[in-house]
Protein backbone atom coordinates (compact mmCIF):
# COMPACT_ATOMS: atom_id res chain seq x y z
CA UNK A 1 0.00 0.00 0.00
CA UNK A 2 1.72 3.23 -0.85
CA UNK A 3 0.40 6.45 -0.69
CA UNK A 4 1.23 9.35 -2.74
CA UNK A 5 1.23 13.10 -2.31
CA UNK A 6 -0.94 14.89 -5.01
CA UNK A 7 -2.84 17.86 -5.20
CA UNK A 8 -6.63 17.03 -4.24
CA UNK A 9 -7.85 18.00 -7.57
CA UNK A 10 -5.40 15.56 -9.17
CA UNK A 11 -6.39 12.70 -6.85
CA UNK A 12 -10.36 13.35 -7.90
CA UNK A 13 -9.55 13.19 -11.57
CA UNK A 14 -8.10 9.93 -11.30
CA UNK A 15 -10.74 7.80 -9.21
CA UNK A 16 -13.32 8.84 -11.10
CA UNK A 17 -15.07 6.09 -13.03
CA UNK A 18 -13.04 3.44 -10.53
CA UNK A 19 -14.92 1.08 -8.49
CA UNK A 20 -14.68 2.29 -4.85
CA UNK A 21 -15.58 2.26 -1.03
CA UNK A 22 -17.18 4.53 0.82
CA UNK A 23 -16.90 3.88 4.25
CA UNK A 24 -19.01 6.40 7.00
CA UNK A 25 -18.54 7.08 10.78
CA UNK A 26 -21.76 5.65 11.20
CA UNK A 27 -20.67 2.35 9.78
CA UNK A 28 -22.28 1.56 6.91
CA UNK A 29 -20.32 0.46 4.03
CA UNK A 30 -21.29 1.87 -0.02
CA UNK A 31 -19.44 0.27 -2.76
CA UNK A 32 -19.68 1.18 -6.41
CA UNK A 33 -17.79 2.73 -9.45
CA UNK A 34 -17.71 6.22 -8.69
CA UNK A 35 -19.42 8.68 -11.16
CA UNK A 36 -18.35 11.40 -9.87
CA UNK A 37 -18.13 13.91 -7.08
CA UNK A 38 -17.31 17.99 -5.71
CA UNK A 39 -15.23 19.62 -4.17
CA UNK A 40 -17.67 19.72 -1.21
CA UNK A 41 -17.09 15.77 -1.00
CA UNK A 42 -20.46 15.30 -2.09
CA UNK A 43 -19.96 11.82 -4.46
CA UNK A 44 -22.18 10.23 -6.63
CA UNK A 45 -21.72 6.24 -7.09
CA UNK A 46 -22.97 3.97 -9.78
CA UNK A 47 -24.35 0.50 -8.81
CA UNK A 48 -23.88 0.26 -5.25
CA UNK A 49 -23.98 -2.16 -2.68
CA UNK A 50 -24.48 -0.81 1.12
CA UNK A 51 -23.16 -2.92 3.60
CA UNK A 52 -23.82 -2.96 6.97
CA UNK A 53 -22.00 -6.06 8.78
CA UNK A 54 -23.75 -7.89 6.22
CA UNK A 55 -25.22 -6.93 2.76
CA UNK A 56 -28.85 -4.96 3.32
CA UNK A 57 -29.75 -3.10 -0.02
CA UNK A 58 -28.70 -3.25 -2.92
CA UNK A 59 -29.47 0.66 -5.22
CA UNK A 60 -29.02 0.18 -9.02
CA UNK A 61 -28.43 3.71 -10.67
CA UNK A 62 -27.12 6.50 -8.80
CA UNK A 63 -26.77 7.07 -5.40
CA UNK A 64 -25.75 10.37 -3.95
CA UNK A 65 -23.91 10.78 -1.10
CA UNK A 66 -23.65 13.73 1.30
CA UNK A 67 -20.14 15.35 1.92
CA UNK A 68 -19.86 16.86 5.26
CA UNK A 69 -17.86 17.37 8.43
CA UNK A 70 -19.28 14.95 10.49
CA UNK A 71 -19.53 11.94 8.17
CA UNK A 72 -15.97 11.30 7.22
CA UNK A 73 -15.56 9.37 4.00
CA UNK A 74 -13.03 6.78 3.81
CA UNK A 75 -12.57 6.23 -0.14
CA UNK A 76 -10.29 4.60 -1.71
CA UNK A 77 -10.07 1.91 -5.06
CA UNK A 78 -10.69 -1.45 -4.19
CA UNK A 79 -9.03 -3.00 -6.95
CA UNK A 80 -8.28 -6.73 -6.14
CA UNK A 81 -11.41 -7.08 -3.94
CA UNK A 82 -14.16 -6.33 -6.39
CA UNK A 83 -12.58 -6.74 -9.54
CA UNK A 84 -15.34 -9.20 -10.45
CA UNK A 85 -17.60 -7.19 -8.85
CA UNK A 86 -16.90 -4.33 -11.61
CA UNK A 87 -17.01 -4.66 -14.89
CA UNK A 88 -14.84 -1.67 -16.20
CA UNK A 89 -11.29 -2.37 -16.01
CA UNK A 90 -8.96 -0.27 -13.40
CA UNK A 91 -6.89 2.31 -15.02
CA UNK A 92 -4.11 1.64 -16.65
CA UNK A 93 -0.79 1.50 -15.55
CA UNK A 94 -0.27 0.88 -11.66
CA UNK A 95 -0.92 -2.74 -9.98
CA UNK A 96 -3.34 -3.56 -7.47
CA UNK A 97 -0.81 -2.32 -4.92
CA UNK A 98 -1.87 1.38 -6.04
CA UNK A 99 -4.06 2.35 -3.01
CA UNK A 100 -5.57 5.90 -2.41
CA UNK A 101 -6.86 6.67 0.83
CA UNK A 102 -8.35 10.03 1.34
CA UNK A 103 -9.73 10.49 5.18
CA UNK B 1 -15.04 29.08 -10.73
CA UNK B 2 -16.53 27.71 -7.58
CA UNK B 3 -14.04 26.71 -4.57
CA UNK B 4 -14.86 24.28 -1.85
CA UNK B 5 -12.76 23.15 0.99
CA UNK B 6 -11.52 20.97 -1.74
CA UNK B 7 -9.90 22.27 -4.73
CA UNK B 8 -12.77 22.05 -7.51
CA UNK B 9 -12.26 20.90 -10.69
CA UNK B 10 -11.67 23.29 -13.59
CA UNK B 11 -14.91 24.45 -15.38
CA UNK B 12 -13.86 22.94 -18.89
CA UNK B 13 -14.27 19.26 -17.90
CA UNK B 14 -17.47 17.58 -18.83
CA UNK B 15 -18.03 15.55 -15.97
CA UNK B 16 -20.96 16.37 -13.73
CA UNK B 17 -21.10 17.38 -10.09
CA UNK B 18 -23.22 14.68 -8.02
CA UNK B 19 -25.88 18.03 -7.46
CA UNK B 20 -26.50 18.40 -11.02
CA UNK B 21 -27.68 14.76 -11.00
CA UNK B 22 -29.60 15.03 -8.11
CA UNK B 23 -31.35 17.74 -10.73
CA UNK B 24 -32.33 15.00 -13.40
CA UNK B 25 -34.79 13.72 -10.14
CA UNK B 26 -36.53 17.04 -9.55
CA UNK B 27 -40.59 15.67 -9.95
CA UNK B 28 -39.61 11.97 -9.39
CA UNK B 29 -39.85 9.84 -5.90
CA UNK B 30 -36.82 9.45 -4.35
CA UNK B 31 -35.67 7.50 -1.65
CA UNK B 32 -33.95 9.74 1.31
CA UNK B 33 -31.69 7.93 4.10
CA UNK B 34 -30.96 10.48 7.06
CA UNK B 35 -28.91 10.37 10.47
CA UNK B 36 -30.30 8.76 13.79
CA UNK B 37 -32.11 5.78 11.50
CA UNK B 38 -34.51 7.74 9.36
CA UNK B 39 -35.44 7.11 5.71
CA UNK B 40 -37.64 9.26 3.40
CA UNK B 41 -39.60 7.91 0.59
CA UNK B 42 -41.40 10.96 -1.36
CA UNK B 43 -41.33 13.49 -4.63
CA UNK B 44 -38.58 15.76 -4.45
CA UNK B 45 -39.55 19.08 -5.57
CA UNK B 46 -36.91 21.37 -4.68
CA UNK B 47 -33.10 21.12 -3.46
CA UNK B 48 -30.01 23.09 -2.86
CA UNK B 49 -26.43 23.24 -2.46
CA UNK B 50 -26.87 21.85 1.39
CA UNK B 51 -29.24 19.11 0.05
CA UNK B 52 -31.55 21.25 2.11
CA UNK B 53 -35.45 19.33 0.09
CA UNK B 54 -38.54 19.93 -0.12
CA UNK B 55 -40.14 16.71 -0.78
CA UNK B 56 -43.93 15.71 -1.20
CA UNK B 57 -46.25 12.77 -0.80
CA UNK B 58 -43.88 11.51 2.27
CA UNK B 59 -43.42 8.73 3.77
CA UNK B 60 -40.79 8.17 6.81
CA UNK B 61 -39.54 5.43 8.40
CA UNK B 62 -37.70 5.54 11.92
CA UNK B 63 -36.07 2.49 12.77
CA UNK B 64 -35.26 1.45 16.49
CA UNK B 65 -33.55 -1.57 17.91
CA UNK B 66 -34.56 -2.85 20.96
CA UNK B 67 -32.57 -5.29 22.98
CA UNK B 68 -33.81 -8.03 25.28
CA UNK B 69 -32.27 -8.22 28.39
CA UNK B 70 -32.60 -11.48 29.13
CA UNK B 71 -32.44 -13.28 25.63
CA UNK B 72 -29.75 -10.24 24.22
CA UNK B 73 -32.35 -10.56 21.18
CA UNK B 74 -32.21 -7.90 18.98
CA UNK B 75 -35.85 -6.52 18.21
CA UNK B 76 -36.34 -3.89 14.82
CA UNK B 77 -38.91 -2.01 14.62
CA UNK B 78 -39.62 0.39 12.12
CA UNK B 79 -42.61 3.11 12.76
CA UNK B 80 -43.97 5.04 9.47
CA UNK B 81 -45.79 8.15 9.02
CA UNK B 82 -46.96 10.15 5.95
CA UNK B 83 -46.70 13.38 5.88
CA UNK B 84 -47.92 15.23 2.69
CA UNK B 85 -45.72 18.42 2.21
CA UNK B 86 -42.14 18.32 4.18
CA UNK B 87 -39.09 20.66 4.59
CA UNK B 88 -35.54 18.46 5.06
CA UNK B 89 -32.80 20.69 6.31
CA UNK B 90 -29.71 19.70 4.59
CA UNK B 91 -27.28 18.11 6.89
CA UNK B 92 -29.53 15.65 8.40
CA UNK B 93 -29.22 13.93 4.91
CA UNK B 94 -26.96 11.20 4.35
CA UNK B 95 -27.98 9.77 0.70
CA UNK B 96 -30.04 10.00 -1.92
CA UNK B 97 -30.86 7.45 -4.42
CA UNK B 98 -34.14 6.31 -6.72
CA UNK B 99 -36.63 4.49 -4.63
CA UNK B 100 -35.22 1.26 -3.61
CA UNK B 101 -36.16 -1.92 -5.57
CA UNK B 102 -36.39 -4.44 -2.66
CA UNK B 103 -34.28 -8.09 -2.94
Amino acid sequence: MSLRKQTPSDFLKQIIGRPVVVKLNSGVDYRGVLACLDGYMNIAIEQTEEYVNGQLKNKYGDAFLRGNNDTRHALYPVCDLISNFCTSAPRRGKSSEDHFEFI
Amino acid sequence: MKTGRFEQQPTTNTVEEPLDLIRLSLDERIYVKMRNDRELRGRLHAYDQHLNMILGDVEETVTTVEIDEETYEELYKSTKRNIPMLFVRGDGVVLVAPPLRVG
